[in-house]
């Protein structure tokens, strides 16, 4: 599994990029569609959930994120393999 | 249940400001009460006034939005009138301690089968950054530009003293061993009181040198401490002040008799 960060709810506190052990994020660097300079996931392979199923690990991110953005989905075939 | 199937998407994105603590503790009662496998059609929601108090509105279930200070005596009365809907109350640290604080120790005290969330964002974050009853030591707000001279209400040991059946005390940062409370807290009977210690970078940390949200729960980090830890270090009061550190733990777990059991409400409800 992978996060993504949805970039409607996204208010760029960068508390994802702050809380992420594996420091999977980033801070944004161009204005998203609300205003805001959104936090992007720019390693997205170095997580804990990458290619895990069932119960997942850490959820750091998600259950810190104040603006409930970030969510859990399924890889491609190409993301899997890095 | 997805999580806006917990939630109102139609009101999303919420109206607190970036980085504010009350999303953190959302996500951890969504989480909760997921687990749990509890039922929205049987959980009532009851606010007061205040940021934290906005909760019950963004969650898909009747709420009752009620006066300051006074959701708990709202929520005693909700539970006795229904004892079989499970009552969960969202306040925050002015409208629990400060304007309804003999409700809160008299809540306490009857043990009236209900939890409470307690969002305490060291400050009245609402109406521009006075300074409340749990504004720390020497931190500065808009009333106290040369630091709070006075020391802050410790709200967990106020219900342990007063009776409550579980309390927990966790920040934002510690969000796994807060879901942990909040579902021992969900499943206990009794008053049930879990207190947050929440960022509030808007009001209380661009004050206090810590604008940034990620400031704050570093701050939190490094000043909380386990409260197994520091009953043995002999420090048998701890203040939440500049040097001083945020007692964070489970603070008791009994099982005293509740309002319902005593008065008989169930039998008949």
């Amino acid at each position: 599994m992978k996060p993504v960060i949805d970039p409607k709810f996204c208010k760029a506190c960068n508390i994802c990029v702050y809380i992420c052990p594996k420091k999977c994020y980033s801070k944004g660097s161009g204005i998203g569609e609300t205003g805001y300079f959104t936090a992007v996931v720019s390693a997205a392979e170095k997580c804990y959930n990458h290619n895990r199923e069932g119960k997942l690990l850490c959820e750091l991110c998600i259950l810190s994120c104040p603006d409930q953005a970030i969510s859990w989905h399924e890889e491609t075939e190409e993301e899997k393999k890095k | 249940m997805e999580i806006f199937d917990f939630y109102r998407k139609d009101r999303w994105p919420h109206v607190f400001c970036p980085g504010c603590g009350n999303g953190a503790v959302m996500n951890c009662f969504y989480r909760a009460f997921n687990e749990l496998g509890l039922e929205l059609d049987k959980t009532a929601f009851v606010g007061g006034i205040g940021c934290s108090s906005r909760i019950p509105l963004y969650i898909n279930s009747d709420a009752l939005h009620t006066t300051h200070g006074r959701a708990i005596a709202f929520a005693t009365g909700l539970k006795l009138a229904k004892p079989e809907l499970k009552v969960v109350v969202f306040t925050g640290d002015g409208d629990l301690g400060a304007i309804g604080g003999n409700h809160f120790i008299n809540g306490c005290r009857r043990n009236v089968d209900m939890t409470v969330i307690c969002i305490n964002n060291n400050i009245y974050g609402m109406t521009g950054g006075q300074a409340s009853i749990t504004t720390p030591h020497e931190f500065l707000s808009t009333t106290t530009p040369r630091g709070n001279k006075e020391y802050p209400f410790d709200l967990a040991e106020i219900a342990v003293a007063a009776g409550a059946n579980y309390v927990a005390r966790w920040t934002t940062r510690h969000v796994h061993e807060l879901t942990k409370s909040i579902k021992a807290a969900l499943q206990k009977k009794g008053f049930t009181f879990v207190e947050v210690v929440a960022q509030c970078p808007t009001n209380f940390g661009r004050r206090n040198r810590m604008a940034d949200p990620t400031q704050m729960l570093e701050w939190m980090r490094e000043s909380s401490i386990r409260r197994d830890k520091a009953k043995a270090n002999a420090v048998d009061h701890v203040d939440l002040n500049l040097e001083g550190k945020i007692t964070v733990g489970e603070f008791v777990d009994r099982n005293r008799e509740c309002y319902e059991e005593l008065i008989g409400v169930s039998k008949h409800g």
